[in-house]
């Protein structure tokens, strides 16, 4: 029996840190400070100008007429507005914060060159900023996931140059021979990311596809875009914050290495199956498709290496809210390929195209997997920067349980909704109409869950703001989510 | 380097980097962290491989299945070739058309290739795009404005004592045979009000020679130095025929027709 | 992974892969098409649309049209669009070239408008060169039907060619008609009127709406109509839109007071009070892309006809601007009706009776004697 008190499984080798280890690591956590606190901060006030605006495109679905006369309010243009802020404002930031972080920790070298990185927040709030302003004035570009006007989308191709240029050069002065796992995902996607986002301005602006192509393009990128950046970060964090909370060690080597080259060659050829039945050759979509069937590889793979990873720890689930977030991230990511890989089969696909299903499937990609994972992050690494605890493990628990139902409760109507709404619309002795009155509950049941997560946002804006005024807890001991019954046990975290 | 020892329990509470420059006390989070994580190397389960052979099987039959021969052309997955090229479409509707009158034909070509910017109602839009309703230039002779879609027409240009010339109007020669645009003029003389003579293809069959090496769109000078005269030949022209011919040369003065 | 080599090609190869495989060959094979033409060379589809319709497009894409509504007809084998007369064939890639952005959807919360232009009444469409609406297809004889009543006196066998010059709008059975006249950029507001106020349909209506009665109980696409029957009087009109009339589900219901369905008057009023039009429909109104004035002396010819709560006090008139102008050429020139090649209708429409017609028209093609 050890010091939690919970029968686990004992670690091979001892768990605790070293001295030197822990003196490096605090340098290292030092230097990461305001780069990382500076991206989150952003994070967070994207987060919330996004889930407010979040909230007009869900009740506006149903509710036609509010605030129908203001322009830049019209549903067309809040809509994409909330999509970029969350993806380019609040997702690319947390992520970025995060993989700075994990950089610094696992190059184990102190943040150099933090000027870059700051540099780099303020010209992407810049681009961010102006790009959502432009949308709800009228110049969206039109073209989904891309919709930032040039002058936007400049800016942020010259933040994250920025930002991957302090990347490259850390590597570069990374101790160490080995290099671990997360390091192979955030590599991977401090690369992927420019050469995604070059690749679709160019062929969609700079020199245009013909026709149809721009539309395969979009969603080459989209989806890339998801798998790519997202994805990659948020698999690295978990590889990072699961074995590190637990003290044991990954599971397997190979596991990792097939999960991830898989990963790399698999996801990458998504994309097209969001385009089933659409005025393409046959086998682009297909080829999409066969690539969501190969994807389950690496899912299958990766989520095995976690589970073994977790082997016997999963209770430690209920006092540490890191790996609560972590772990329902990682298990999201299962959820998510499986579903994307149902609704894109032909069969299927006929039925659920066009229908609210992918919005189900982008949340879940983008929410149930990559924003958990991150909110796990920042559980984790907020204290070790601001050298206070969280205050209150009841707003965690909050913060958790509201993220959790909410994002459960929309996927699930979502789905559910997108699935009748497709069948009514081939079903053609029913008008048009008849197939938005049947999803309209189901659209009334997300913005109930849209509730929920706007509760979990402003949750969480609250206390990190308290964080970062200094105002956490003052403690030695972590933040449990069952304090009491872990202090008694005295555990470590 | 750091003499005493550090235990855990005795690193400052509340220390946060704000308030002790001393990094070495260490803070209680990365105290108790543990180590940076590392790797197992467990070997691959059998099972596992048993799934990477369904994915691959299954995902490699759906793709030989549905790709449509993967060819540019086949858009149906089941892999049907697509038809030969020159099947249907095509001729085969002049015998329709046929049986409409030249106004109704003019009237469909001109919903395709003019109304965009002409309006359905030819009224234009002002300072872009000129009105063809009582237009001098399209009830006039039937010259000025076969020249005009022939060639197409650019910069400022007067039209109902209106100017206009912020658009360029694309030459017709290429895409519209010589009935098409026979029929649009005939249309446009006899539409919204205007009671011009109608015009034939033979009409513009001539004049499309004419012009034949005049390569460029025609500007507003130049049309007004054509004859304000219907083209000729064709039943419905009257008038002595004349040539026209020598007026549409560019850059010729126009010589006074009889 | 030791080596930082290997790491660092693999990242670049597997994305390389992708980009290649997804992006570059398919601009190899579908990237350079041509507009198909026939052999003389002047059948070309698709033009490409200049004018107006580039502004519209840039409206569509900064008001987030696209987020609701898709451009893309798919084939009859994997859904059911053709059978819901959203198009006669499926969409082919040859049908975007010109297109930029192209805007082909992924949602429907509101109706496909790949084929919208062409179930515009048949004045008002400028559809693709084609004979088009091939029966059961898009037929931009739309509106046609409508209970109307009896054909008015003698429709002077008038062969004006689509009722066109019907010199007056008889006042109609509903109030369409003075709204009809005030209908913004309607083909020609005469036509306009004469069209929706003449249940006179037989006038010479032909090929065109034979005389599409606008304001009737039904409209013309898919729904089965009676008074085709009546439309098809003299002036021997091949009750064109009879294509368009195969019994059919009887929607979308064409209510009465509103300008003809899919019309550009139509349009403008659904843009700005979409509940008028349709009680379930959720679309937001833009309004804010009218403008509300004083009548100067006389209504203005673009003036929305309005109904009920939405329509403008006493001496005040809704008109649109210019944006919404555009968006409305836009989505009137929205038509995918031209028979491709490598996209063979589907469905029991004989398109090939219908097809080449050169002259883009109503259904009229390939059935009898249309027009005159």
């Amino acid at each position: 029996m050890n010091a939690t008190g919970i029968p686990l499984k004992e670690p091979s080798v001892s768990a605790a840190a070293g001295a030197t280890e822990q003196l490096e690591r605090a340098y290292i956590d030092a230097s990461t400070r305001v780069p990382v606190l500076m991206f989150y901060t952003s994070a967070m006030a994207w987060l919330i100008l996004g889930t407010v605006l979040a909230g007009f495109v869900s009740f506006k679905l149903h509710e036609p007429d509010l605030l129908s006369n203001i322009s830049f309010l019209t549903w067309g243009r809040v809509r994409p507005a909330h999509m970029n802020v969350m993806v380019y404002g609040w997702a690319s930031m947390a992520g970025m914060g995060t993989a700075i972080w994990l950089m610094a920790r696992l190059c184990r070298t102190v943040l150099r060159y933090p000027l870059l990185l700051l540099a780099g927040a303020c010209f992407w709030n810049l681009g961010v900023l102006l790009g959502v302003c432009g949308i709800l004035l009228g110049d969206s570009t039109g073209y989904q996931w891309l919709e930032f006007p040039g002058y936007a989308a400049i800016i942020l191709f010259v933040a994250y140059t920025l930002v991957v240029s302090w990347a490259v050069l850390m590597f570069r002065y990374r101790r160490g021979e080995q290099i671990y796992i997360t390091q192979w995902y955030l590599l991977g996607a401090f690369l992927w990311f420019p050469w995604l986002y070059a690749a679709g301005q160019l062929m969609l602006f700079v020199v245009p596809v013909q026709g149809v192509l721009q539309s395969a393009v979009g969603w080459w990128y989209a989806n890339n875009l998801l798998f790519l950046w997202f994805g990659a970060i948020a698999l690295g964090t978990a590889y990072y914050m699961i074995p590190k909370v637990i003290g044991r060690p990954v599971y397997s080597y190979h596991l990792a290495t097939i999960g991830f080259w898989t990963y790399a060659l698999f996801s990458s050829w998504t994309g097209m199956q969001r385009l089933v039945d659409g005025p393409f050759p046959a086998w682009m979509i297909t080829a999409s498709i066969a690539a969501m069937i190969l994807a389950m590889i690496p899912v299958a793979t990766v989520g095995l290496n976690h589970h073994m990873t977790m082997q016997g720890y999963f209770p430690l689930m209920r006092y540490s809210p890191t790996l609560r977030f972590t772990v329902f991230g990682a298990m999201s990511y299962t959820v998510f390929s499986v579903v994307g890989l149902l609704i894109s089969l032909r069969s299927v696909a006929g039925y659920v195209n066009f229908t609210q299903t992918s919005i189900a499937y982008s949340h879940l990609g983008l929410y149930a997997f990559f924003t958990m994972v991150i909110f796990g992050a920042m559980y984790y690494i907020v204290p070790r920067l601001v050298g206070r605890e969280w205050r209150y493990a009841s707003l965690i628990k909050l913060h958790f349980w509201a993220s959790a139902y909410g994002i459960g409760l929309m996927t699930l109507m979502l789905l559910a909704g997108g699935f009748l709404q497709g069948a009514d619309m081939e079903n053609p002795t029913l008008s048009f109409s008849e197939t938005v009155e049947t999803v309209l509950p189901y659209l009334r049941g997300r913005s109930l869950a849209g509730i929920l997560l706007t509760a979990a946002h402003f949750i969480f804006a609250y206390h990190f703001g308290l964080m970062l005024l200094g105002l956490g807890r003052t403690s030695t001991v972590p933040t449990f989510l069952n304090p009491v019954e872990a202090e008694e046990t005295s555990g470590g975290h | 380097m750091n003499e005493e020892p550090k235990e855990p329990a005795r690193v400052g509470q509340g220390m946060d980097y704000g308030e002790q420059a001393d990094v070495q006390q260490v803070h209680a989070a990365v105290q108790r962290e543990k180590r940076e994580p590392r790797v197992g190397a467990e070997p691959l389960s059998i099972w596992l491989i048993a799934i990477y052979g369904m994915a691959i099987f299954f995902g490699g039959a759906y793709l030989g299945r549905y790709s449509g021969n993967f060819s540019s052309g086949g858009l149906d997955p089941m892999g049907a070739p697509p038809p030969a090229k020159k099947a249907v479409a095509g001729p085969g509707g002049g015998e329709q058309a046929a049986e409409l009158s030249p106004r109704d034909r003019g009237k469909k070509i001109f919903a395709a290739n003019c109304q965009t910017c002409h309006q359905a109602n030819g009224q234009g839009v002002p300072g872009q795009y000129p009105p063809l309703a009582g237009s001098e230039f399209t009830t006039g002779g039937s010259l000025r404005p076969a020249m005009i879609v022939l060639k197409g027409l650019q910069g400022p240009v007067k039209v109902k004592g209106q100017q206009y010339g912020t658009a360029v109007m694309q030459p017709w020669d290429k895409t519209l045979t010589d009935q098409k645009i026979a029929d649009v003029l005939t249309y446009e003389r006899s539409e919204w009000g205007n009671n011009a003579s109608p015009v034939t293809a033979e009409q513009i069959s001539a004049l499309r020679k004419e012009l034949a090496n005049h390569p460029n769109s025609f500007t507003e000078p130049e049309i007004l130095a054509a004859p304000e005269q219907d083209l000729p030949g064709g039943a419905p022209a009257g008038g002595a025929p004349a040539k026209p011919g020598e007026a549409s040369k560019p850059g010729e003065p126009p010589k006074p027709q009889s | 992974m030791k080596g930082l080599a290997p790491l660092f090609l693999g990242i670049f190869g597997t994305f390389a892969f992708s980009w290649v495989g997804l992006t570059v060959l398919p601009n190899w094979q579908i990237g350079h098409l041509n507009p198909q033409s026939d052999e003389e060379g002047t059948d070309i589809y698709p033009q490409p649309q200049s004018g107006m319709f580039e502004r519209g497009a840039r409206v569509y894409a900064a008001n987030g049209c696209i987020y609701c509504h898709s451009q893309q007809v798919r084939p009859a084998y994997a859904a059911a669009d053709i059978e819901r007369k959203w198009g006669d064939r499926r969409s082919a890639p040859r049908d975007y070239i010109f297109e930029r952005p192209v805007f082909l959807g992924k949602m429907r919360m509101g109706q496909d408008l790949a084929n919208i232009g062409a179930r515009a009444p048949a004045e008002q469409a400028s559809p693709a060169p084609t004979g088009a609406a091939p029966p059961g297809g898009s037929p931009s004889g739309g509106t046609s039907p409508a209970a109307s009543p009896a054909p008015q006196g003698g429709a002077p066998a008038a062969a004006s060619p689509a009722a066109k010059q019907s010199p007056n709008p008889s006042p109609a059975t509903q109030g369409a008609s003075p709204g009809l006249a005030g209908s913004p950029a309607t083909a020609s507001s005469s036509a306009a009127a004469a069209v929706a106020s003449s249940p006179a349909a037989p006038q010479g209506s032909s090929s065109p709406p034979a005389g599409a009665p606008p304001p009737g109980p039904k409209k013309g696409l898919a729904s089965p109509s009676p008074a085709a029957a009546t439309n098809a009087t003299p002036g021997g009109t091949t009750a064109p839109s009879s294509g368009a009339q195969t019994a059919g589900p009887p929607w979308p219901i064409q209510t009465i007071g509103e300008p003809p369905m899919y019309s550009a008057a139509w349009h403008h009023v659904h843009l700005y009070s979409p509940r008028s039009i349709n009680l379930d429909s959720n679309m937001p109104a833009y309004r804010f892309l009218y403008k509300k004035r004083r009548i100067s002396d006389a209504r203005s010819v673009d003036a929305l006809q309005l109904t009920g709560s939405d329509a403008p006090p006493e001496g005040w008139e809704v008109v649109p601007t210019y944006d919404a102008k555009c968006l409305v050429a836009y989505m009137m020139a929205l038509n995918q009706s031209h028979p491709l090649n490598e996209a063979k209708s589907a469905g029991g429409a004989p398109p090939a009776a219908a097809s080449p017609a050169v002259s883009p028209g109503p259904a009229a093609a390939g059935s009898p004697a249309p027009a005159r």
